[in-house]
């Protein structure tokens, strides 16, 4: 008895304790701790990869030697930080991202030029998740230097100044990206024309598809026949029925919805939102164009864009081909995993040139390390040679006109994936052409997902209901709007 | 008898040491439970998206209730709203009743002595475990295992044995009715082993001379399932009836976590989710904190109004039975008195 | 035809049909368990096959060779020359579903929870027990009344207010609530009630005992059975919490067990649905075991009257 007595004595005791020691513990863990937990994400994979990614670096060092023009790196390599307003209070350099791959890349480039210590956090397992994560990740007062934001809900970040900072506080000015791509500089300058963010890429788009299917049912055997056959939508439509009766119904055109409006849509160049008022011209367009398409069967309403079913339908056979962007297209990439391994595959420009998402590096107010900030978002947006050595690597269009001219006239991409074409020359135009900074607005992500799953949970419904039902529900979820 | 240290002891007020032992209680529920559930109250009578700030006054429970009231949206909002509401209507109808009907069926079965059923705690035990699992867990499986397309479990299975054709996979998963008959299976399937063991203990209360004579009368075991077991277990029932309610009220992993793709899907919205939804939009500036402010308040007053139910049943008959019974006792002795004196 | 062989029949009449009765009974009880049990199987068979194996063939019966395999992804521990690809999915799966930490920061959230719920819990129903004074039956009323509160009722305002009192990322917000469990107090009234003799309390003041070793001495020894009960329902009911986990904890240091399933079930890139099926095999796994162990206790307390969700 008297055993148990204290027995629970102690428990109770150590109940009281507890929560004595809890209060102190979790105080300490979300300031101080929280760096040397961290490195766990990505030093191991570093080491891994370490070995490979050198000497890769290496070519692309060498090939990048004669690159003086430019900026911001000297030949030598060296990175350079800008003139930093920020404090420099820590030595881990933290970036919240949901794009692990992506960062998994520049690390393992960034590991040739640089010892410091760069770490992701990932927050949030999707672009839509991590919208509405990293409010309140960012407010939390963990360590968080830099994060990423995508095209579709930047605006809501880069216009709250309690979310992040302009990049001049890192000594970085929009006379810096004067080789960028001009589309990613303006949207990431917020209302007051003060520059918050700065993106590492220029995201093209194209149509991947499968060469063995394409010779088997279309007796296409080249891209620029591939290109002729599809160079419009209604071409591309006729392509599909032509498809659909060569393989009885087996093969669709397109994987998913989802890819065709990105297609359909970016092109366009039109908003989603005027003024206060939703805009759901392109939409009704498309409706229409993709009722037709599910009826005859040229694509799948069922698959729903990045899960399993969509890899799986690449990996079958049972798609003939993907409308990606650049980044789906390096190794490892989305590409590679929905069926590329045999490098029978080839990439179009398609009916329409467009883009898809972007991603665009932010500082937090919050960054400790403002130096290390500051030199790694020059080098992966401002350094031509680390740039070109990045795109050489992930397969991703970067943004620097001079790096990607340089790839496209050097001939110095060969993707194995696509049977050896370089993405960058089929893209480099789309790249030019994209003019997203006219038709982005905040509410992009939410729009764009409500009316996909709108469209697609009342595919038999005829247009004016769809986008009407799709409407209230916008209207519904973002209250600042109008009709 | 009583010693010197007694006398003191019964002398001393021990009032104090009560309010010290039920203060931790009161200081942290109101820290974490009543402030927060004020904010909540002050937020639904303001703005959402980037008018946060605004004071709207009733506004958004206009707009919720409605369907009228500033923004153009109103009569999507009510539209939602309502959609939710009955969405979480049906997901708990749609579970309880097959739910309670088999937790009552094995109740009977497993408390029948007539019965012999060889491993009975095994089936206890089997049918309970679904219950203490990860919900979130358990609407990855689901979605791992009954996924829309042939790459899935149970479509692939069901293709080999040729009951469905494989160009035509069952949407369980993104289906409008198959997804709501899945989440109220897999809700059965969580609690129909809970609500047995519960039935369970409440007909083991009933007293078996009860059985017993109606065995000698002759009644048959359905006879005696309808005029015995069933009327003594009402209040029992009743009580899983409402508390099943209010936790219907609050049914958030499962209709929250099963979809394909990157958002909840909006035909198993539910309050909960709706709530969730509208306060988690990310920025300040994105979220509708007023929404999801009113509408807590609406579940608020909801479940008090169950909760009185609950309440109302869960008081201690007896007590309140002996408290009459004195009453009326003092009276008639009083009445007595006035009469003049008991006859003894 | 005699009478005597007539009433033989009616008997083995009436033992064929309780027989009869009892088969069928069987029969459902065993249809009931294959289908508790079912799900919980072919996911632990999944998670032994690859994902190419997955796609080629969903409906697999009967365990692959894989899970070495897919152990090795999810704890991001490939060969040196292993495909970028693998080590993309390794590493997303690694630093999202990282088993260790998950099932530690649950602990520490669910175990931290339960003491104190049932320590405080059983503090407050002493107090409302064995003392007597003015609020006292208010306080009582009090609890009963919030008992049924949902939780989400006030989320809206919980989270506004750890933002501000910068608690998020925190498990302070997660665990300190666990003092006020109206439920549990509720339970642990009615149990002190009943099998509580106050006259201990009167003989321990006798012997010059203070009120609070009083209470930790003699009352939560005299508690055990209602405490454990209490304390196996709260863990299991902490360890399970999605819905506030989710709200505080956003980094992926503090993730808890189904904070990443849920993870793990979002991803839009690197899906290996070999290792999709270990993760939520690892994610109940525990748990599962823990039930096992203490069945019959469990069920005896659900008995009890567990306090149902």
């Amino acid at each position: 008895m008297s055993k148990l007595t204290r027995t629970l004595a102690l428990l109770a005791s150590i109940a009281v304790v507890s929560t004595a020691f809890v209060a102190c513990g979790g105080g300490t863990e979300s300031t101080t701790s929280t760096p040397a937990a961290n490195n766990t994400a990505s030093t191991a994979d570093n080491a891994a990869e370490g070995g490979d990614a050198a000497a890769e670096g290496g070519d692309a060092a060498a090939e990048g030697g004669d690159a003086s023009t430019a900026e911001g790196g000297d030949a030598s390599g060296e990175l350079t930080a800008g003139n930093v307003s920020l404090p420099d209070t820590d030595d881990t350099l933290t970036i919240v991202c949901w794009t692990d791959a992506d960062l998994q890349n520049m690390f393992d480039v960034y590991a040739n030029h640089s010892d410091a210590k760069v770490i992701y956090q990932q927050c949030g397992g999707n672009g839509s998740e991590a919208s509405t994560q990293y409010a309140t990740y960012l407010n939390s007062g963990d360590d968080v230097d830099l994060f990423v934001a995508e095209a579709g809900w930047i605006l809501n970040y880069i216009n709250d100044d309690s979310m992040s900072a302009p990049l001049e506080s890192l000594g970085i000015t929009t006379a810096d990206y004067a080789d960028a791509y001009q589309y990613t500089v303006e949207i990431g300058t917020d209302n007051n024309g003060v520059l918050k963010a700065a993106s590492w890429q220029a995201a093209a788009g194209g149509y991947a598809y499968n060469t063995t299917l394409a010779e088997q049912y279309l007796g296409v055997t080249s891209a620029d026949d591939m290109q002729a056959k599809i160079s419009d939508w209604d071409k591309f439509a006729a392509t599909a029925e032509e498809l659909k009766t060569a393989s009885e119904g087996k093969v669709t055109m397109a994987a998913t919805i989802g890819g065709l409006w990105q297609a359909f849509s970016t092109a366009k160049n039109a908003a989603w939102v005027n003024g206060t008022a939703i805009q759901t011209d392109v939409a009704k367009e498309f409706t229409d164009m993709i009722k037709g398409y599910v009826d005859n069967g040229y694509v799948n309403p069922n698959v729903e864009q990045w899960t399993t079913d969509w890899t799986n339908v690449g990996l079958q056979g049972e798609t003939l081909g993907y409308f990606y962007s650049t980044w789906c297209l390096g190794e490892g990439a989305q590409l590679e995993q929905n069926g590329g391994t045999d490098g029978n595959w080839n990439i179009v420009v398609g009916p329409q040139e467009f883009f898809w998402g972007g991603s665009w590096l932010c500082v937090s107010p919050n960054c400790n390390t403002a130096t290390e900030a500051s030199k790694f978002v020059k080098a992966f947006t401002t350094d031509a040679s680390i740039m070109e050595e990045y795109a050489l690597y992930s397969g991703d269009f970067t943004n620097n006109k001079v790096a990607m001219d340089k790839i496209v006239a050097d001939g110095s991409n060969s993707n194995p994936l696509l049977g050896g074409q370089d993405q960058f020359a089929v893209l480099s135009e789309v790249a030019a052409g994209i003019k997203m900074s006219d038709s982005i607005t905040k509410y992009d992500q939410n729009l764009k997902d409500t009316f996909l799953d709108t469209l697609k949970k009342n595919i038999d419904s005829d247009t004016d209901t769809i986008i009407s039902t799709f409407t209230t529900q916008a209207l519904a979820d973002n209250p600042d709007l109008t009709a | 008898m009583a010693s010197a240290a007694q006398s003191r002891i019964k002398s001393i007020s021990y009032a104090k040491y009560g309010y010290m032992f039920i203060a931790p209680f009161f200081l942290v529920y109101c820290f974490f439970q009543i402030w927060p559930l004020i904010y909540t109250f002050i937020l639904s009578f303001k703005g959402n998206q980037a008018n946060n700030a605004e004071w709207v006054g009733f506004d958004n429970y206009s707009q919720i209730l409605f369907g009228t009231g500033s923004s153009q949206g109103a009569a999507g909002v009510h539209e939602e709203f309502a959609r939710a509401l009955g969405n979480t209507f049906v997901l708990w109808f749609g579970n309880f009743i097959p739910q309670i009907l088999l937790s009552l069926l094995l109740a009977v079965w497993f408390t029948d002595a007539k019965v012999k059923l060889p491993g009975k705690g095994f089936f206890k035990i089997v049918m309970y475990m679904p219950n203490i699992i990860t919900a979130a867990s358990v609407a990855a499986l689901y979605v791992n295992l009954f996924g829309d397309s042939k790459y899935y479990f149970v479509n692939s299975t069901l293709m080999k044995l040729g009951f469905i054709a494989e160009s035509d996979p069952i949407q369980f998963v993104a289906g409008p009715t198959a997804s709501k008959v899945m989440v109220m299976f897999i809700q059965t399937w969580l609690w129909f082993g809970n609500t047995m063991i519960m039935l369970m203990s409440g007909i083991m209360g009933i007293s078996p001379s009860l059985f017993e004579a109606a065995d000698i009368d002759g009644a048959n075991s359905t006879q005696q399932f309808f005029k015995i077991t069933l009327p003594l277990l009402q209040p029992i029932m009743v009580y899983t009836l409402v508390t099943s309610m209010i936790g219907g009220l609050q049914m958030f992993d499962l209709p929250y976590l099963y979809h394909n793709g990157a958002n909840f899907s909006k035909q198993l919205e539910t309050v909960a989710v709706y709530i969730y939804y509208n306060f988690n939009k990310g920025t300040v500036d994105q979220a509708s904190y007023g929404f999801a402010g009113a509408a807590s308040i609406i579940i608020f007053a909801i479940t008090a109004v169950l909760g009185s139910i609950t309440f109302y049943m869960n008081r201690d008959k007896d007590a309140i039975a002996k408290k009459k019974q004195r009453k009326k006792a003092e009276k008639q002795m009083k009445a007595k008195m006035k009469q003049g004196g008991l006859s003894i | 035809m005699s009478t005597k062989s007539q009433y033989g029949e009616v008997k083995d009449d009436y033992h064929k049909k309780i027989m009869a009765k009892s088969i069928a009974i069987l029969v459902v009880c065993i249809i009931l368990t294959l289908i508790c049990l079912v799900p919980i199987y072919i996911l632990i068979v999944n998670s032994t096959h690859s994902s190419n194996d997955l796609a080629q063939n969903p409906s697999r019966f009967f365990f692959g060779t894989h899970l070495g395999d897919n152990l090795k992804t999810l704890m991001n521990n490939l060969p040196a020359d292993a495909s970028k690809t693998a080590k993309r999915v390794a590493a997303q799966y690694s630093s999202t579903f990282s088993v260790g930490k998950g099932y530690l920061n649950s602990l520490i959230i669910a175990g931290c929870s339960t003491l104190l719920t049932v320590f405080f819990s059983a503090m407050t129903a002493y107090g409302l027990t064995v003392y007597e004074f003015k609020l006292n039956s208010a306080a009582y009323t009090f609890i009963i009344g919030v008992m049924m509160i949902p939780v989400q009722v006030s989320s809206a305002g919980f989270v506004r207010f750890m933002y501000s009192l910068k608690l998020i990322n925190s498990f302070i917000p997660l665990i300190v609530p666990a003092i006020a469990a109206p439920a549990v107090i509720f339970f642990m009234v009615s149990y002190m009630k009943s099998s509580f003799p106050l006259e201990i309390v009167e003989a321990a003041r006798i012997d010059g005992c203070t009120e609070f070793r009083t209470f930790v001495t003699i009352a939560i020894p005299m508690m055990k059975p209602a405490i454990a009960v209490q304390a196996i329902f709260a863990f299991v009911s902490n360890w399970n919490n999605y819905y506030t986990q989710n709200m505080i904890l956003k980094n992926a240091d503090y993730s808890t067990v189904p904070i990443m399933v849920s993870k793990v079930l979002a991803f839009d890139k690197n899906i290996d649905n070999g290792v999709n099926y270990l993760c939520v095999t690892l994610s109940i796994l525990p748990i599962v075991v823990v039930y096992f162990i203490l069945s019959k206790f469990i069920i005896a307390g659900v008995a009890l009257g567990g306090v149902k969700e």
